[in-house]
């Protein structure tokens, strides 16, 4: 399962590199969170010059404004990007028919997955990394500890592992891409819906204060949620638990049961390969 | 190399084999026929690992194709009937990608690269993107990659069909240099005179089970060395069941036909076991007007066990 030992990994990196994509989405994807972190500086400086004077908006509350802004964003825009990664991995072996020659080499179906997963994550890790010097405007005005970068990093790249692992379910479970992707957004969409309209309905039919006041299947269901999940990291370290260590557990479990159901499905793809 | 006992492969709502029997031993170049949907394709998936029978055993080099599926990837090289290519990928980049997961050890996939390079003629176009290479060129390609691991057993599922005809003599002749170098062969094809040129027996099936020809015979006899057995043809003059009679005592001979003044005789041993065969014929009474090989006919072999398809 070693990064240097599976030549799924480079050859995925290589073949992903390669496409045109692999240039146009991190450009694209820049340019989009640039854009948001530009017009929220703006609004929030306009909003001040509105105010008269500087003294109603602090600066480390601008810093706090954009690095809030660029977290969702990002997570949004990755979001939107990491089924594309992922869903269309193992179908495109699938379609181009070289599913047989994989499955009849000596790489067994969890490399053939580590392979697929490391290239689909590590490529929104690019984008992650990418977007950074974006994201540290916000250090400029304070407000910001390495602390928050690092629990909004790590927060973003589980949900992201979880997402990929989910599309590369699907890509297991379908025979087109096309499908596989769709389907892949369905499930997003779904995650970061529903849980919602559960809350929604889950708190107007009763007085809460907080989270953990809830019904077990409303609060159950935002655990699902990754914007719940990246909201629960925004909170000081002790409060961690218990609701960013339940999303963390549920991201984890519904990702460790994705690998286990596409490495069963590649295991059993020999019939379409 | 390969024993096939009683072999199963049921899918939702049909059987693709249904009790399918093979031996090949070690060395041999065979082939598989039969008609579109006879199991196969199935059959060649199951050996190489790629799907389970339902019931039944299939083993290859004395290890169960089911139970030790990475010891049989070890030792057999197969080719798909539609094989795919990576067409983003340049050739050699293919070859090194699939040295290294066939476990060629990191010092030898560069000599198994360049060797792999020369065996498919591809050693001018190793940088050229698979997507730029002819039909044939992949062809050769995908055997190259087949073989980057020295594979004792090939199985190949249709691999001559869309080559021109240079292309099919090329493969003709590579299968058979593979061959005398001592890797075992198991093909299907649809060209038959391919087969007919390349095989030394040939399996016969159809609706995933052993098919016969008219002699009973689920394995024809194509070439035969000269230390095992040779066909022949006996024209002569006079009753059939005289001479069939004369020729099943003869020592070494089995008769394998008899009809109106022919005879189609299996006789074991080289030239000389055929020629104390004929004088045996002879002497016994029977006017032989010819004695040789018989003219090569898979083909009408294979209408007599298949049929003719109707317009």
């Amino acid at each position: 399962m070693s990064f240097s030992g599976n030549p799924m990994i480079r050859k995925e990196l290589r073949q992903r590199m390669r496409e045109k994509r692999g240039w146009i989405l991190p450009s694209l994807y820049l340019v989009a969170l640039g854009a948001v972190i530009s017009l929220t500086y703006q609004s929030i400086t306009l909003r001040q010059s509105f105010s008269f004077g500087s003294a109603h908006v602090q600066g480390y509350q601008v810093g706090v404004a954009l690095f809030l802004t660029a977290a969702y964003t990002q997570l949004a825009l990755l979001l939107l990007l990491a089924p594309i990664f992922s869903a269309g991995s193992l179908t495109i072996e699938k379609e181009q028919r070289t599913m047989a020659g994989l499955l009849t080499s000596l790489l067994s179906p969890p490399k053939i997955w580590w392979g697929k997963f490391v290239a689909s994550l590590l490529f929104v890790l690019l984008l992650l990394v990418a977007g950074l010097p974006v994201v540290s405007v916000a250090f400029a005005f304070g407000g910001i500890g390495i602390w928050d970068i690092f629990i909004t990093s790590i927060t973003t790249v589980i949900i992201l592992g979880t997402i990929s692992a989910i599309g590369l379910y699907w890509s297991s479970a379908f025979r087109r891409s096309v499908l596989a992707t769709a389907v892949s957004y369905v499930t997003v969409i779904v995650m970061a819906v529903v849980p919602w309209i559960i809350f929604g309905m889950g708190a107007s039919s009763r007085e809460y204060d907080s989270v953990a006041s809830l019904p077990f299947w409303t609060r159950a269901s935002l655990y699902i949620n990754p914007v719940f999940f990246l909201t629960t990291a925004f909170v000081p370290r002790a409060q961690l638990y218990p609701q960013w260590f339940w999303s963390l557990v549920t991201f984890i479990v519904v990702g460790a049961v994705c690998v286990l159901l596409a490495i069963r499905n590649i295991r059993r793809s020999g019939d379409i390969s | 190399m390969i024993e096939v006992d009683q072999i199963r492969k049921k899918y939702k709502d049909t059987e693709a084999l249904a009790g399918f029997n093979l031996s090949v031993a070690d060395g041999e170049l065979f082939g598989l026929i039969g008609p579109n949907g006879a199991g196969k394709s199935t059959l060649m998936k199951i050996l190489a690992t790629l799907i389970h029978s339902t019931e039944g055993r299939a083993s290859i080099a004395g290890m169960d194709a089911a139970r030790e599926p990475k010891s049989v990837k070890r030792v057999v090289g197969y080719m798909p009937d539609q094989p795919g290519l990576y067409q983003d990928m340049r050739v050699r980049e293919f070859l090194e990608f699939f040295a290294a997961a066939f476990d060629v050890p990191r010092n030898k996939q560069r000599s198994a690269v360049e060797k792999a390079l020369d065996r498919s003629n591809l050693a001018q176009r190793s940088d050229s993107f698979v997507e730029q290479l002819s039909f044939g060129m992949k062809q050769r390609l995908v055997l190259a990659k087949t073989l980057l691991h020295e594979p004792k057993l090939l199985i190949l599922d249709e691999p001559a069909t869309g080559l021109d005809p240079i292309a099919r003599i090329d493969l003709r002749e590579q299968l058979k240099k593979l061959n005398s170098e001592g890797v075992t062969i198991f093909i299907s094809s649809h060209i038959l005179s391919d087969l007919e040129d390349i095989c030394d027996r040939v399996a016969l099936i159809t609706a995933g089970k052993n098919a016969a020809d008219a002699n009973g015979q689920s394995v024809l006899v194509l070439q035969t060395s000269a230390a095992q057995l040779q066909l022949y043809e006996v024209d002569f003059l006079g009753d059939t069941a005289f001479a069939a009679a004369r020729a099943a005592e003869a020592p070494g001979v089995r008769v394998l036909d008899a009809t109106a003044s022919k005879l189609l005789l299996e006789i074991q041993g080289a030239n000389l076991e055929a020629a104390k065969a004929l004088q045996f014929l002879v002497m016994a009474g029977v006017v032989v007007t010819r004695f040789d090989h018989p003219a090569p006919s898979l083909e009408k072999r294979y209408r007599q066990v298949f049929g003719v398809r109707q317009p």
